[in-house]
């Protein structure tokens, strides 16, 4: 029962600070972006709260990546500190050590390199050298595909580039498919966030109807603020590219 | 790709429970009107379209073979009674397609029954057959059906195809079950049951091949095995069949030792006629799949001899 109730709780934190960056993400103009740093994360202390922001991962910062008004001190702070308290171990899923590159890389976007408890300055994702392996995905047959890159929708940032980015620029066909089988499942997260890759990549298919398909994800399984976060992180994304 | 055994013998084992139920293929000669003395041509015409694939492709073995004619010998002379009841049935609903879609898998393996045609070429020049409200697939059906007749359809198969769902190529994530099976006979006609892939316009082989591999995939997954030996064939009537090793092996293990195929999951329990009901179409489609299947596999392994 400990492990349900705690489990609960954490979904709840995770999805409460889903909600914020949601807010932040369709209040996002240039001007004043969300109450972040007001919010949820202002009162983090308890290990279950960093918790919560390793599960959410890099998306806590994403208004401040895709809008350039720059992060409260205080989110930016909680971020640095769940980056430092969870370094992935050596023998940890791909998916941990991209979680934790992606962490690593929107810190270095949004504030100094990692320091202290990370050894020396910058070390060890500070370059492209640093990047974790991605070749398990170019072995994933489409459906393996797709869900990995759904965990790893954080990684889907206009403008950068990473080993898991070209795995999926390499097969936007595999990953359309992919999406289409989780509408198909109702695995409504996973839909958002592969539209959320498809909205990034070149040579989908006209046919799958993406920009409505994700509406339609949106309208069955907005309810959950984690997949309106990847909804309206592709909407942005899209709009962003429509004005390049 | 898969064994090409494995395809085989699910055909094979197909047509061995078909041949032993036999008498599953009934009609209700004494059925109350309202409910319909047509309900009951739908499995005989299925029968017999499919048993017409097993000798055009001519991969059948011999005893497979021999079973497709026996059960058409049967059918014919039996359900049918040597074709009066088609004649019957054009007599109770003159406008009904059914009895002529029914004859003529029959007639093209050389069955005859002349008021059905005589029947079927009047029906052809009233205006009323063309007007009536069939739903686009099934029209196209009936065109592709006039015209191996030897009648020019009154509405153009190519003039069809459109208005089908899979003629518009839409958001493939939106198929449901009762679209999917649209799909699959959209592709049948579209090929006549396989033996024309080239009939597919090239919009529509493209599609099926970007997502087809999605819906197989899924329905697998549901275990619906009647859809799934629909795609199937779908698979097969493509330009580059993938012949799913996943799939087929899944749909193999599904088959029962007698041959039956479950329409979903596991095997239906019942009275015998009820369980015939139930799954004498997904057994067909097996043997359909199975048949076209096998010889796609086979003409490919030709096409690699060097």
């Amino acid at each position: 029962m400990e492990q349900s109730g705690t489990s609960a709780l954490l979904q709840g934190a995770v999805q409460d600070l889903a909600s914020d960056v949601v807010s932040a993400l369709r209040g996002g103009d240039h001007v004043r972006m969300s109450g972040i740093g007001t919010g949820a994360v202002e009162e983090i202390e308890g290990s279950l709260d960093l918790a919560a922001v390793r599960v959410l991962g890099a998306d806590l910062l994403l208004p401040h990546v895709l809008f350039p008004a720059p992060p409260d001190p205080e989110a930016l702070a909680v971020f640095r500190k769940t980056v430092e308290a969870f370094p992935p171990r050596a023998d940890a899923a791909p998916t941990v050590k991209w979680s934790h590159w992606a962490m690593s890389r929107t810190l270095r976007r949004l504030d100094t390199p990692l320091t202290g408890a990370q050894g020396p300055p910058g070390a060890p994702f500070e370059d492209e050298g640093g990047e974790p392996d991605a070749s398990w995905l170019d072995e994933a047959a489409w459906q393996a595909l797709t869900h990995q890159l759904a965990v790893l929708a954080p990684l889907a940032v206009p403008g950068e580039d990473c080993g898991v980015a070209r795995a999926a620029r390499r097969r936007p066909v595999d990953v359309a498919r992919g999406f289409v089988r989780a509408v198909r499942r109702r695995d409504w997260q996973q839909a958002a966030g592969a539209g959320r890759w498809l909205t990034l990549l070149d040579g989908v298919p006209d046919a799958l109807g993406l920009e409505a398909g994700l509406d339609f994800v949106e309208l069955m399984g907005g309810n959950d603020p984690r997949v309106a976060l990847q909804v309206q992180a592709a909407r942005v994304m899209r709009t962003a590219g429509a004005l390049v | 790709m898969t064994d090409t055994r494995l395809m085989h013998t699910v055909g094979v084992r197909a047509l061995e429970w078909l041949w032993a139920h036999r008498d599953g293929f009934r009609l209700e000669p004494d059925v109350d009107p309202e409910v319909g003395f047509l309900e009951r041509f739908k499995p005989v015409g299925e029968l017999a379209l499919i048993c017409r694939v097993l000798f055009r492709e001519g991969v059948a073995g011999s005893r497979q073979a021999d079973l497709a004619r026996r059960l058409l010998d049967h059918t014919w002379r039996h359900t049918l009674d040597g074709g009066r009841m088609l004649v019957r049935g054009q007599r109770i609903e003159p406008l009904s397609p059914i009895p002529f879609e029914v004859y003529l898998p029959y007639k093209e393996l050389g069955y005859s029954e002349p008021e059905v045609e005589r029947a079927t070429v009047l029906y052809h020049r009233l205006d009323s057959w063309a007007a009536l409200e069939l739903d686009p697939t099934r029209r196209l059906g009936l065109s592709a059906f006039q015209r191996r007749f030897g009648l020019t359809p009154r509405i153009a198969e190519a003039d069809i195809v459109g208005s089908t769902w899979l003629g518009r190529t839409p958001e493939p994530w939106t198929v449901s079950g009762h679209i999917a099976y649209d799909v699959t006979h959209t592709v049948f006609h579209l090929t006549d049951w396989g033996e024309h892939p080239e009939g597919l316009p090239p919009h529509i082989a493209d599609y099926l091949a970007t997502w087809l591999p999605v819906w197989i995939d899924d329905w697998l997954d549901l275990e619906r095995w009647d859809l799934l030996g629909e795609l199937l064939v779908v698979d097969a009537c493509l330009p580059r069949p993938t012949l799913d090793e996943r799939a087929w092996q899944s749909f193999a293990a599904a088959q029962q030792p007698d041959g039956a195929m479950p329409a979903v999951r596991t095997m239906p329990e019942g009275e015998p006629d009820e369980v015939f009901d139930m799954i004498y179409h997904p057994t067909l489609v097996a043997a359909f799949a199975s048949v076209l299947a096998t010889s796609r596999s086979l003409a490919e392994l030709t096409h690699a001899t060097p």
